[in-house]
């Protein structure tokens, strides 16, 4: 490029920088949140690789290199975690079709009213917070005092620790999921569902078909595409866990159930201090790496089938 | 149960509606049930909240009080527990949502134009943080080296612009009609008074889901301030349950000069505390669900 060139270039440039100045002024104050508040904590990922001094700062601490990548395949710990996040995530995979359910069910409704009253209850848990969720389960589970327990007790029979069991937490988990998730998740089944070209429903009407075969042969074929994207959408957050919930619902007893690696990173690293900030930024930095590979993948396998992935 | 529901062949118009009726009754029953388990849980504590404390001592399990009473929530109400966390709360969200708002909308027209220069390089940067996230401990060492430690700007900064809602605010602003944006640029329209007087006054429907969305958020906000505040007095209300809830002697929480055990049981202020702190939500519901009742949310669902 010549110089003369490379002067038009610029000269170009700022004015159609200038063109905008105020453009750039009305997104200048989420672009400097991103920066501070999303790039700038990344370059605090380099502690990962050295044994961060607090004294000696970021950059003066001694670095390790993989030591504390090491020190996590090699920690049992971590694969309990793992399996712990998994097993959540499989459980909650299982419960998938219940959104799905939800829909074909509303469509089948035919007073616009009664709809309208059903779908307004069944939004509502999505925005309440998981300390209302948590906090309800408490007032239903509890030992002594729970809802559940008095009907038990009342009955005759010997009030249950259910809160305390290993053995049902998860369910308990699944359960709170859904609840909380299930009327929201329909939506986009709905709006699938109301794009279906209504002739097909008359053509099978007029064919003999009943409601269950009209569902089978035109609704779930029609909305597939959606429950593909849906699905593939989930299997991207296979890593994760929804880390309020469980963090809440921890107690002692349960506690080898539910250690997940947030709640680790929480405990081990922000609770108590600067010792183990290296450590578990590295467990942290893992699970980033690794969800961020899945949701990549999960969109590239969504986009290249033709379907609109979030990309 | 399908053999029920199908109509037989050879009936009449009659049969026809019959079963139509049965089935409609039968879908909606099973969603009368889905939709109670929403709803009695709410119920049961709102009952239970507003029980005089004899007859909850009582011991019996029963769906209707024979006795009412306020006192729960006139003790928690007075509770300095309580007000202090109103105040941490209500800062949080009132101060939160405008930014949340700003920041979001005026990012998001920004990238709606699309000559801008360096548009598609931001628009990938915005992007990007959907994707990766720097983890907790590394947003916890920023959050301290801004200084921001035991302030309520921790807790609405950091959430105050989201790659997911620039992209929804985005499509909706590049799908506005572009006439009426080039008739004004033409009349000598600047960029801000295009912005402020064309561009937001359509969006309004759009600005408002936005905005009771943001409030909700940072309604609820509970884990950012556990790991960002300190002291134990700027606590929101989330934080304020959540130690109810949990804790086994509560008067310490509620703060209260009065001595509590001897007046109301523990579990009815808890209640009472849960009502107190999902009531906003239930009162701005109703208007949340009329505006993604119009699909504003649904496209944004379907990206």
């Amino acid at each position: 490029m010549t110089a003369a060139a490379n002067r038009s270039w610029k000269s170009s440039v700022r004015a159609r920088v200038r063109k905008h100045a105020w453009l750039y002024l009305l997104g200048l104050p989420g672009m400097l949140i991103l920066l501070f508040f999303n790039y700038l904590p990344m370059g605090s990922l380099i502690m990962a690789f050295e044994d961060y001094d607090p004294w000696k700062g970021l950059l003066h601490s001694p670095f390790v290199g993989l030591k504390h990548f090491q020190r996590l395949f090699n920690d049992s710990k971590f694969y309990l975690m793992l399996w712990n996040t998994l097993k959540i995530s499989f459980f909650s995979l299982i419960t998938f079709p219940a959104p799905i359910i939800l829909a074909l069910l509303l469509n089948e409704v035919r007073s616009g009213a009664y709809k309208k009253t059903i779908q307004t209850a069944v939004y509502l848990p999505h925005f309440l917070s998981w300390t209302i969720v948590v906090s309800l389960t408490f007032f239903l589970l509890s030992s002594e005092q729970g809802l559940v327990n008095k009907i038990i007790v009342s009955g005759g029979g010997k009030a249950r620790r259910f809160l305390f069991d290993k053995s049902i937490i998860y369910l308990i988990i699944v359960i709170q999921s859904v609840w909380k998730g299930i009327g929201w998740g329909s939506i986009v089944y709905l709006a699938a569902i109301a794009g279906i070209d209504q002739g097909l429903y008359e053509a099978a009407r007029i064919d003999g078909a009943n409601k269950l075969q009209s569902i089978l042969h035109i609704t779930l074929p029609c909305i597939l595409p959606t429950i593909a994207v849906m699905l593939i959408l989930k299997m991207g957050s296979i890593i994760s866990v929804d880390f309020e919930q469980v963090l809440l619902m921890t107690n002692p007893l349960v506690k080898e159930k539910l250690e997940v690696f947030e709640v680790y990173i929480y405990q081990n690293g922000v609770k108590s201090g600067s010792t183990q900030f290296s450590y578990t930024t590295a467990i942290g930095m893992f699970k980033s790496v690794v969800s961020t590979i899945l949701v990549v993948v999960t969109n590239r396998i969504v986009s290249s089938n033709g379907m609109k992935g979030i990309m | 149960m399908v053999g029920k529901i199908e109509a037989p062949k050879k009936a009449g118009r009659l049969g026809m509606k019959a079963s139509e009726t049965i089935y409609q009754v039968f879908i909606g029953l099973i969603l009368a049930l889905i939709a109670a388990t929403m709803i009695l849980p709410f119920l049961y504590v709102i009952v239970i909240s507003f029980t005089d404390s004899s007859v909850y001592v009582s011991g019996s399990f029963y769906l209707w009080p024979s006795k009412w009473s306020t006192e729960a929530y006139r003790l928690i109400l007075r509770g300095s527990g309580f007000l202090n966390a109103l105040r941490a709360s209500c800062f949080i969200t009132f101060m939160g949502t405008p930014i949340n708002v700003c920041a979001n909308a005026g990012l998001a027209y920004m990238l709606s134009k699309d000559d801008l220069f360096g548009g598609k390089v931001i628009n990938r940067l915005v992007m990007f943080t959907m994707l990766f996230g720097a983890g907790m401990i590394p947003n916890f060492i920023n959050i301290r080296n801004l200084g921001l430690i035991n302030s309520w700007f921790a807790n609405i900064l950091p959430s105050a612009c989201g790659a997911w809602t620039v992209m929804v605010m985005k499509s909706f602003f590049s799908e506005l009609p572009t006439d009426i944006e080039e008739a004004a640029e033409i009349d000598g329209c600047g960029t801000l008074r295009m912005f402020f007087q064309i561009v937001l006054p359509l969006s309004l429907a759009m600005l408002a889901t936005f905005t009771l969305f943001a409030l909700v958020s940072y309604w609820n906000c509970y884990f950012s301030a556990i790991m960002y505040l300190t002291d134990t007095r700027k606590m929101p209300l989330q934080v304020y349950l959540q130690k109810i809830v949990l804790s086994t002697d509560i008067s310490e929480v509620v703060d209260i000069q009065d001595d509590l055990r001897n007046k109301v049981p523990q579990e009815v202020m808890r209640m009472a505390s849960l009502v107190v702190v999902v009531f906003p939500i239930l009162c701005i519901y109703p208007f949340m669900q009329k505006y993604f009742a119009k699909g504003v949310m649904v496209g944004a669902v379907k990206g």
